[in-house]
């Protein structure tokens, strides 16, 4: 097991160097750059002005050097500075983002799991029932809605008119510590966790309902229904355990895709995280950002699927590694 | 029971996992950051002056000042939004964004500031002489003025602000605006490194400074307005270091001589100004403004029900959302117009591959378009577009039909003398005819006088709705003159201004806007044959004398004379046609009725907010 996890994560090295370069590549190929965009803004600074500053950021070396120079920067731990927000260190904006980026997302996974898992499994159990029926139309209902018109109308309804929750950011103030930062976090959380987190159920929903439903239907399962084993017994020792593979697999990529931030929920909450932060940076051409990012949500997602495979073997003990 | 066991270890995790995910939730967010340079309409920095102190403005709605609440009251606090957080960059030398102006246009003060004329008066300075040939002014400054951590504002931070923007490493450390030092005497060998004195601002005594310009300067004014940063928290810093100082970026430690201190903050989502007490024009009424960055379409609702008051700069309340905003009765709304504009632009001459790849602009090597090369063919575009109906449509009617690359406010601005294009198809017609672009094969549509078919492009950018939606309204009306249109696919804003900037290989046409300072209406930059953003590479000898002559002294220190210069150039402009000029859009201010006091200036909402109140 441990020999394999090594070997697992010795493998990570020459993927995520491919990755920077592919990455890198692709953001150099993109026409203009970090200044291009800035420079119209205002037509009363001398282009001049903005061409010694290419020259300073080394954006007029050749792609090669300019990787070079980044990577072994990186290799040191320094992802250097944002070619768009004048004097701010790449970590240091990627910092507080990935924080809350890493909140939402787990917090909207739990909604999704909370709601999802107790529901496919009550739908697997009694099929084609009206809840059943109920349970999949709600789900995909959550699915179809776009994720800012769910969005804005959880706004108007229950921040704008019932003032319920608040409608924008993630805390109340600044300076704020202690229980009263995490209850406000908290309850800025909720709308966009809602939201973010009810898209996701209807894929777990009906996963569940299937890996259920066809492990109810084996042959071990009606031996131990056989041995006279309760029904919660059969469901919860034996059924489960084996329904959850899947959704453990599906667990592995969401973690990359949950940190990778959610834009439009982002934007409509103006909940500052990852992915906004990403999505602009690609649009100004920031990459020493977007290089960050990319190899952060690398990582994570390689982190994300070995994970999975390690908890196969933890659920399922007939699966090992050598 | 092992089984049992590890199952029950897993929620254990998992609750464990919760745990450290909740605690973590308790601890304190500091943030970050995003950028927006879509849209080119946004970044305004028409305010680098920042308070003033006349009054009265055009054709507003809301009525201003001594509201029915009587007598202005101390205390209040005011929230207002804007849509996107700003980058940063407090320092006002070194922020690009309308959305730090709108914290530093509270927090710094310029020696002079605009009036609602855009005439320069007094600011941080009371009085000033100018020499004879306008190369020396000597700026008398406020006695008594405090920074904000209660040091003494004294000529010597004017010197060191000027001195900052000249410095070797500026530049290189991020900064843009040379525009106002490299008029001053010395500034070449000062920025080069080949001294260490910099004789272009000296302080005369601590409460006098003198400016000395190395040639007569037309706007002396407008270039010693800037925003001065105290010599105090920055004379240790190295220049390159200044952009990531604390003094730069920190809440509390941004310190300026405005009525308002940046006092706090939690990182795109809420930025808290406190009242300066002892604010030189006196204590300011509010406790304080706080900005909160609130999504665009959620903004109305919030204002609605009371938890923003106001909605300003930089872009204000859309145009599509005017008539809710003026139903709710207790927002008031003023509207007036933007100094920038869209254009739609002619593509003269194209620059060859090898200038391109060079970065060179010379007039000489280029090619001309043969599609646009002709001034009759761009007259009669011009005469086929109804840019009023653009306005009524698409601006629904908060906009205005420009005819000169003049912001319509200044005393330049000469619509007289500019052909008064609207739609005319008899008149296009008549022009093609006469230019030999007539239907030769019969297809329906005008072919080049050679007889080949003759198809005109028009490329535009996306970033700015109102723009991507005017494009295909454009082709159309141009088809109604029978002249085929090829609608191309918009680009992201960033790599059309790549392809604009090097590559119209085969462009006729292309939309832009532009937004434009409040501080002079010079169009040098933009509109010469060498300025690198004459993107249609318009060659106009007379028009680039008259540019020049507008701003040579000494006949240019008379206004008057300026103003006849500029009217015989927005002539040859509206002939030759280097861009239509389609509209300019409007600024629609809304605010509660709650807040009294406000009286905003042409070129912002944030003016003198010391005398802002509210009535409860």
């Amino acid at each position: 097991m441990y020999k394999y996890i090594i070997r697992r994560i010795l493998v990570f090295i020459p993927m995520l160097f491919a990755l920077t370069v592919i990455v890198f590549g692709l953001a150099q190929a993109a026409p203009g750059d970090a200044l291009t965009g800035q420079q119209l803004a205002d037509p009363r600074v001398d282009p001049e002005v903005y061409e010694k500053q290419r020259e300073a950021l080394g954006l007029n070396d050749p792609i090669p050097v300019q990787y070079a120079k980044w990577i072994s920067n990186v290799a040191q731990g320094d992802f250097g500075k944002s070619l768009v927000f004048n004097g701010r260190s790449v970590a240091d904006l990627i910092e507080a983002r990935f924080a809350n980026t890493l909140y939402l997302g787990i917090f909207s996974l739990f909604i999704t799991i909370v709601v999802a898992i107790p529901i496919g499994i009550y739908s697997a159990r009694k099929p084609y029932s009206l809840l059943d029926y109920a349970a999949t139309g709600f789900g995909f209902l959550g699915l179809a809605i776009p994720n800012f018109f769910f969005g804005l109308i959880a706004i108007y309804v229950l921040s704008i008119n019932l003032g319920w929750f608040p409608a924008q950011g993630t805390l109340s103030g600044p300076g704020m510590a202690g229980f009263e930062a995490f209850f406000s976090r908290l309850h800025h959380m909720v709308l966009p966790g809602i939201t973010l987190g009810l898209a996701g159920t209807a894929t777990y929903m009906r996963y569940m309902r299937s890996e259920v439903l066809d492990v109810l239907g084996s042959d071990y399962i009606r031996t131990a229904k056989a041995k006279g084993m309760s029904d919660s017994n059969v469901l919860y020792k034996h059924t489960l355990r084996n329904a959850l593979i899947p959704i453990i697999t599906l667990m592995g990529f969401e973690i990359g895709v949950l940190l990778s931030g959610a834009v439009i929920t982002e934007q409509v909450f103006q909940y500052p995280g990852l992915g906004t932060l990403f999505i602009s940076s690609v649009t100004n051409r920031d990459f020493p950002v977007v290089m960050a990012i990319t190899l952060i949500l690398g990582i994570l997602i390689l982190i994300g699927n070995l994970l999975a495979d390690i908890f196969y073997s933890i659920v399922d003990p007939r699966i090992r590694y050598d | 029971m092992i089984k049992r066991s590890k199952f029950s270890l897993a929620i254990l995790m998992l609750v464990l996992v919760l745990g450290v995910f909740l605690a973590a939730c308790g601890g304190d967010s500091d943030d970050n950051n995003d950028n927006n340079n879509n849209d080119d309409q946004t970044n305004d920095q028409t305010n680098d002056n920042n308070d003033d102190n006349s009054n009265d403005s055009t054709n507003d709605e809301g009525n201003d000042n001594d509201s029915a609440s009587g007598e202005p009251q101390m205390g209040g606090k005011l929230v207002g939004a804007m849509d996107t957080a700003p980058a940063g960059v407090f320092n006002p030398i070194f922020y690009e964004e309308a959305y730090e102006a709108n914290i530093l246009d509270f927090t710094h003060e310029g020696l002079l500031s605009q009036d609602d004329t855009l005439q320069f008066g007094p600011g941080l300075a009371h009085d000033w002489d100018i020499n004879e040939d306008n190369t020396e002014i000597t700026l008398y400054l406020e006695e008594g003025v405090k920074w904000h951590d209660g040091e003494d504002f004294t000529a010597d931070d004017v010197v060191f602000t000027y001195r900052s923007i000249a410095s070797p490493g500026y530049i290189e450390a991020g900064g843009v605006r040379t525009e106002y030092v490299d008029k001053l005497v010395g500034y070449e060998d000062f920025v080069n490194g080949d001294t260490d004195e910099f004789e272009g601002v000296v302080a005369e005594d601590e409460l006098t400074v003198t400016f000395k310009f190395a040639q007569p300067n037309v706007t002396i004014l407008k270039d010693v307005a800037f925003p001065i940063i105290p010599e105090h928290v920055f004379a240790d810093v190295p220049i390159g270091e200044m952009p990531e100082h604390p003094g730069t970026l920190d809440a509390g430690e941004v310190i300026g001589t405005g009525p308002f201190m940046f006092t706090e903050m939690l990182e795109r989502e809420q930025y808290v100004l406190e009242k300066n007490p002892d604010y030189w024009q006196g204590e300011p009424y509010l406790d304080s403004i706080t900005w909160r960055i609130v999504e665009g379409s959620v903004m109305l609702g919030l204002l609605e029900n009371g938890e923003i008051d106001f909605i300003a700069d930089p872009n204000g309340v859309a145009a599509q959302d005017y008539e809710s905003v003026a139903g709710l009765d207790h927002i008031k709304i003023h509207e007036q117009a933007d100094f920038g504009y869209q254009l739609m632009g002619f593509i003269h001459n194209h620059r060859t591959a090898e200038d391109a790849e060079s970065g060179t602009i010379n007039p000489d090597n280029w090619v001309p378009n043969e599609d646009m090369g002709d001034p009759l063919v761009r007259q009669a575009i011009a005469w086929t577009i109804d840019r009023q109906a653009i306005v009524d449509q698409l601006l629904l009617g908060h906009g205005s039909v420009i005819n000169a690359p003049i912001a319509q406010q200044f005393w330049a601005y000469d619509e007289s003398a500019a052909t008064l294009y609207e739609k005319d198809l008899d008149k296009a017609a008549e022009l093609l005819d006469e230019a030999g672009y007539v239907d030769a094969d019969g297809d329906g549509y005008r072919d080049t006088p050679d007889g080949e078919e003759w198809v005109v492009n028009l490329n535009y950018p996306t970033g700015n709705e109102l723009r991507e939606r005017s494009a295909p309204i454009l082709a159309q009306m141009i088809e109604e003159a029978g002249i085929q249109v090829d609608l191309r696919q918009p680009k992201e804003m960033t790599a059309y201004v790549e392809d604009l900037t090097n590559n119209t290989g085969d462009w006729d046409i292309y939309l832009l806007g532009w937004s434009l300072g409040s501080g002079d209406p010079d169009p040098s930059g933009l509109w010469r044959s060498q300025d690198a953003y004459n993107f249609g590479r318009w060659n106009n000898p007379d028009s680039d004398q008259l540019i020049a002559d507008a701003i040579t002294p000494p006949d240019a220190f008379e206004q008057s004379y300026r103003e006849e210069v500029y009217s015989e150039w927005q002539g040859y402009f509206s002939e030759d046609l280097p861009a239509l000029l389609l509209y300019a859009q409007n600024k629609i201010y809304g605010f509660n009725e709650r807040l009294n006091g406000v009286n905003p200036m042409p070129y912002g909402f944030n003016n003198d907010p010391h005398l802002w109140w509210v009535s409860e």
